[in-house]
Order: C-alpha cells, then structure tokens, then sequence
C-alpha cells in the first residue's frame, strides 16, 4: 500500500451512450493488493465504470492502463488472460450447467484458445478443474458441486456468481454489487469472503452496504453524476462534508438503501 | 457404460436394424444421409443455440462439389467427398461469420437470406449445375475393390460413413469446445466475459456443422445419381431442420431419431396422400407445444415408466444440458 505504480489506472475516462454522458474524465488507480470500493447514487456511473475497465464497453475517450500498458483497445475477453475478472450486479451463470462446470469454464477462460481444439476431451486431471475444486473449497460450495447452478438458492448463486470470477485467478478481481439481494446472514459471509480474497488479490467492487464498505475498504471512491466526487481512506470519505452533503448523510448512519 | 457410448451403440444397432426391415436400399440410406445432416445441424442448435436456415445451402453445395467433380475429373470417389466436406465448410465459415454478427430473428433472417442467394445462385449458374434439371448423371464409382452399384452396397458404405462421423461428431460434443459451445448457449455475455471468444467458437461450430452436411449432400447426390436444384432450396435447410426439431435438440442420437423419423413417415404419407406435407405440419405443432424434448425427450419418458430404465436414464447435467424450460432461448 505504498506509492507503487497502480495496478489499474483510467484516466480522463468517458463513456457516453448517444448524447448521454454515463462517465465524465473518470481518473482513477488502484494500487496492487488493495481492497478498494466504488459508491454512489443509483446512476452515478459505477457499473459503466465497470463495464468500461473490463472491456464491455469501448471507451468513448481517456485511457486505460493495467501494469502501465495501455489496454483501453483490447476487447472484453482479451482482458481476462492479462488477470482481470469481474462478476455481475445481476447473477449472470451457466444456469442450465452444474456448478463444477461453470467454475470449470471460467478457469479455462484464461486459456480460452485451448478449448477451440474440438477434439481436445475433458482430461480429469486438468487444470481447470483443480481450480475448479478449490474455488468451491472456497466459496463452500462443494456439496453443490454436481446441481446445476439455475437450483440454488440466491445466496448460492452470489457466491458462485464471485467464484466465476476467482476462477480465471485474475490479480485484478471487480465485483458488481456481490451483496446484491441477500438476506442478513449471507452479507456477512460474503463480507468475510471480499476480505479473504483481498489477501491475494486486489478487489476493486462496487457496494451500496455501508458496513462492508466502511469495515473492509482500504480505499473508497465516490462517484456521482458519472464522475469521481471523492477519494481516499474509510475515516476520510465518510467525514467529508461535500460527501454528507451530497450523498451519504443518511447512509452512514444505516440508513441502507 | 456412459451415455456417449450407448448413444453410439444406439446408432450402430439403428444402421444394423435398418436393412432388416426396410425393403428400399435408397430408403435406408435416404435415412443414414439425413441423419448426418441433422446431427450437424443439431451441433448448431442444440448445443450452439444457433436456428441456421442455412443448412441446404451446404447440403446442396456438396451435392454439387461432388456432382462436379465426378463428372468432369477423373478423381477418386474418397477424394469428391473430401471436396465436397471442405465445399460445406469453407462457405459455412463465410456464412456464419457475417450471420453471427447479428443475433436472435436478425441472426435467423441472415441465414435465411444466405439460403436464397445460394439457390438462386445455382438456379442462374445454368452451365454448371444444370439449374432446374439438376445436375445429371452423376457416376458412382468403385471405392477401392469395392463396387458400389448395388443400392445396398452403398448403402453398407455410408453406413460406414455414417458411424464414424456419428463418433466424430461425440467427440466434438463432449470435447471441452463442445462445452464451450454449450456454455455459449446457456450465456453469451458470461462466457464472453470469462474469457472466450464466443465468435471465434461460433465460426468453428458453423465451419464443422457445414463439413458433415456438405459430406452428406455428396452421399445423396451419389445416391440418386442427381444433384437436383431443390437439395439446396430453402426447403431442404427447413427439412433437416424440422428432423432436428423433431428428434430433439438435447444430444446427437436424438437427429438420427428425427432424421429416420422423417424420411421413413414422409415416405409412407406421400404414397397414400399427396397433401401429406400438412400431417407433418401437424406434428410439428404438437412437438413444440408438447414434446418439446422431441422424440428423445419420449422415448426417455418411456424408458424411465419402465421399473428397469430408471437407474440408466439418470441425467447429468454436462449431457443433457437442454431443459425444456430453456428452449428456444438462443434463437
């Protein structure tokens, strides 16, 4: 957490949708083996920030670098072999899969020209499938491991919504609202497992519960409006009178929306 | 034993049991043939959610590669089909990449107007595929000591043909491109964000789906000694696809259920009436409003009614991916 090179850096970022502007000179870095958190209103730009630095969406000017190379050209699945995961604010899984082989799937993915070879079996010594086995370790859900994914319960599908992403063993893992939709209890498991992954990677993921945020972030950035409103530590952002004013008021004291 | 192996062997006893109780060598191979082209039209839209209208076009172009070369080369037989495969993969490769640009009807649009192109393509190429009349006499050669002049002689040669590219096509299915595919179906936009390039994996489904029905256009035109304008009409991509939808979409052996299916039914309906397009019509409705799993989809429900089948129809759900629920989705 020094002054190393970040990571992943946008600077002057823009996305915009017709003559709408969803992302305003976003400039943005975050530094290796951190744990860094985006909020902000319903509509301030956070996920079209997403979508930009994984590629979904070309950016409409700015730049994007990771490790210092420029990657804002390089397409949404080119990002995944140079180390960047993500998973979605709406659960987005093999539904019809079982959940071995969606996380089977998404270890390949980092090697992705392998599986063009249409004569190439399934090896049960694969790689993938050992990632495949660990990251259900992991996310405990190994005793699930032969349903398919569209037959659990929604706090199941989050966690293996976050393992797709575990899984290409990315260093630069975005989570799009992980909590979104869970009961009490799967908050706080997922609370653990955001902190535990930060341990060996860096997180970078968008969160509207206020306690995740402030507990677990080394670094948050406020966004609204498709721009960057504030940054810096927990402490700071939570007593920045432009921040209160504007936005979190009423949700530091609880009041989650 | 495991399900690709017994679908295998269901194929095998099929290609067996066929001279047995059919009396038309032509008939039986008529089956063989279509049973190909619906399997690789099936790799398409069972496992790549891809509904391709396109599928005569390959068919037809390897009727003609074959008819062609046969007829005004002195190459082999092995050698026509080969051409004839590699005809039906090279112009599914150019279709494809520029149908999947678009996705859902605008997809389907796509291939049907492909479709079109190509049959009026070789409706105005009078000069080489014989337009309207057909390509005529086309030879059947000897393959090694082997005459194939007999109608049940060639039919034991695409039988051959048939399992080993049946076996070929498993492969394909259960490879981890197979798995891809199946993945691409289920969600494009995930496996497109773990990493895949889903075009990429689309294009190779197109190119190896146009191979094997290039190869059986070849079997047919040989078959009939013509390759007639209406193996690349828009009627024959509706055909095969319509065996396909009949058989079942969930995995191979439910085209050559489909594909048998068809000719067989098409075959008896039109000797006692010739509106008989209108009773296939019929069915058609009923297997998408109630079987929707096809003729696999009953007969599964069959073997599990029986106390003995239970254990052996267990699903996994790598295999048998496609829930009725789901149908339709990619399309």
């Amino acid at each position: 957490m020094s002054t190393q090179t970040p990571i992943l850096a946008a600077d002057k970022l823009s996305v915009r949708y017709g003559s709408f502007l969803a992302l305003s000179d976003v400039t943005l870095s975050i530094k290796p083996n951190t744990i860094h958190s985006v909020i902000g209103p319903n509509g301030a730009g956070k996920t079209t920030l997403f979508h930009a630095l994984t590629g979904r969406v070309r950016a409409s000017s700015g730049r994007i670098t990771l490790d210092g190379r420029d990657i804002t050209h390089v397409s949404d699945d080119k990002r995944v072999p140079l180390g960047i995961a993500r998973s979605f604010q709406v659960t987005s899984l093999f539904q019809n899969l079982n959940v071995r082989e969606n996380l089977r799937l998404a270890a390949q993915g980092r090697t992705p020209l392998q599986a063009l070879a249409p004569w190439r079996g399934v090896n049960p010594r694969d790689n993938a499938l050992a990632v495949a086995d660990e990251v259900m370790e992991r996310l405990e859900l190994t005793h699930v491991s032969d349903r398919a994914a569209g037959e659990l319960s929604h706090g199941q599908q989050r966690r293996l919504e976050v393992g797709m992403a575990v899984a290409a063993k990315p260093r630069l893992i975005l989570l799009d609202e992980p909590t979104s939709g869970m009961g009490i209890d799967d908050v706080e498991a997922m609370k653990a497992l955001i902190r535990d992954l930060g341990r060996d990677h860096t997180v970078l993921f968008i969160e509207h519960n206020m306690s995740i945020v402030m507990n677990i972030s080394d670094t948050v950035t406020v966004m609204r409006a498709g721009r960057v409103l504030v940054e810096g530590p927990p402490a700071v952002v939570r007593d920045d009178p432009e921040v209160r004013r504007a936005y979190l008021g009423n949700m530091i004291t609880g009041d989650i929306a | 034993m495991n399900r690709a192996s017994l679908h295998f062997l269901l194929a095998a006893l099929i290609a067996i049991a066929l001279p047995l109780f059919m009396r038309s060598g032509t008939l039986a191979s008529e089956v063989l043939i279509f049973a190909m082209a619906a399997a690789a039209c099936n790799l398409l839209l069972g496992y790549t959610g891809l509904l391709s209208f396109g599928q005569g076009i390959f068919f037809g172009l390897g009727s003609y590669a074959a008819g062609l070369t046969l007829l005004h080369t002195s190459l082999p037989l092995a050698l026509a089909l080969v051409l004839s495969a590699i005809t039906g993969a090279v112009v599914a490769t150019g279709v494809g990449w520029l149908s999947i640009r678009r996705q859902g009807v605008y997809f389907v649009m796509l291939t049907l107007a492909f479709s079109q192109f190509f049959y009026f393509l070789a409706y105005t190429f009078k000069d080489i595929t014989g337009g309207d009349n057909g390509l005529l006499n086309i030879p059947r050669p000897a393959i090694g000591p082997f005459s194939l002049g007999d109608s049940w002689t060639y039919y034991g040669f695409v039988a051959v043909l048939f399992l080993l590219l049946f076996a070929a096509l498993q492969r394909v299915a259960s490879s981890t491109f197979g798995r891809t595919l199946l993945a691409v179906r289920d969600n494009e936009e995930r496996a497109r964000a773990i990493g895949f390039p889903v075009r990429d994996f689309k294009i190779t489904a197109f190119a190896i789906s146009g191979a094997v029905t290039g190869l059986a256009g070849a079997l047919h035109a040989l078959l009939i000694g013509v390759a007639p304008l209406s193996n690349i009409e828009y009627h024959m991509s509706e055909s095969i696809l319509i065996m396909t939808i009949i058989g079942g979409t969930g995995n191979l052996f439910a085209s050559v259920l489909g594909a048998g299916f068809y000719v067989i039914v098409s075959d008896l309906l039109s000797s006692i009436w010739p509106r008989w397009l209108l009773l296939l019509g019929g069915l058609l409705i009923v297997v998408a409003l109630f079987m929707q799993k096809g003729l696999w989809g009953l007969l599964e429900r069959l073997v599990e009614a029986l106390p003995m089948g239970r254990k052996s129809s267990t699903k996994s759900s790598i295999e048998a991916p496609i829930q009725p629920e789901s149908q339709g989705r990619g399309i």
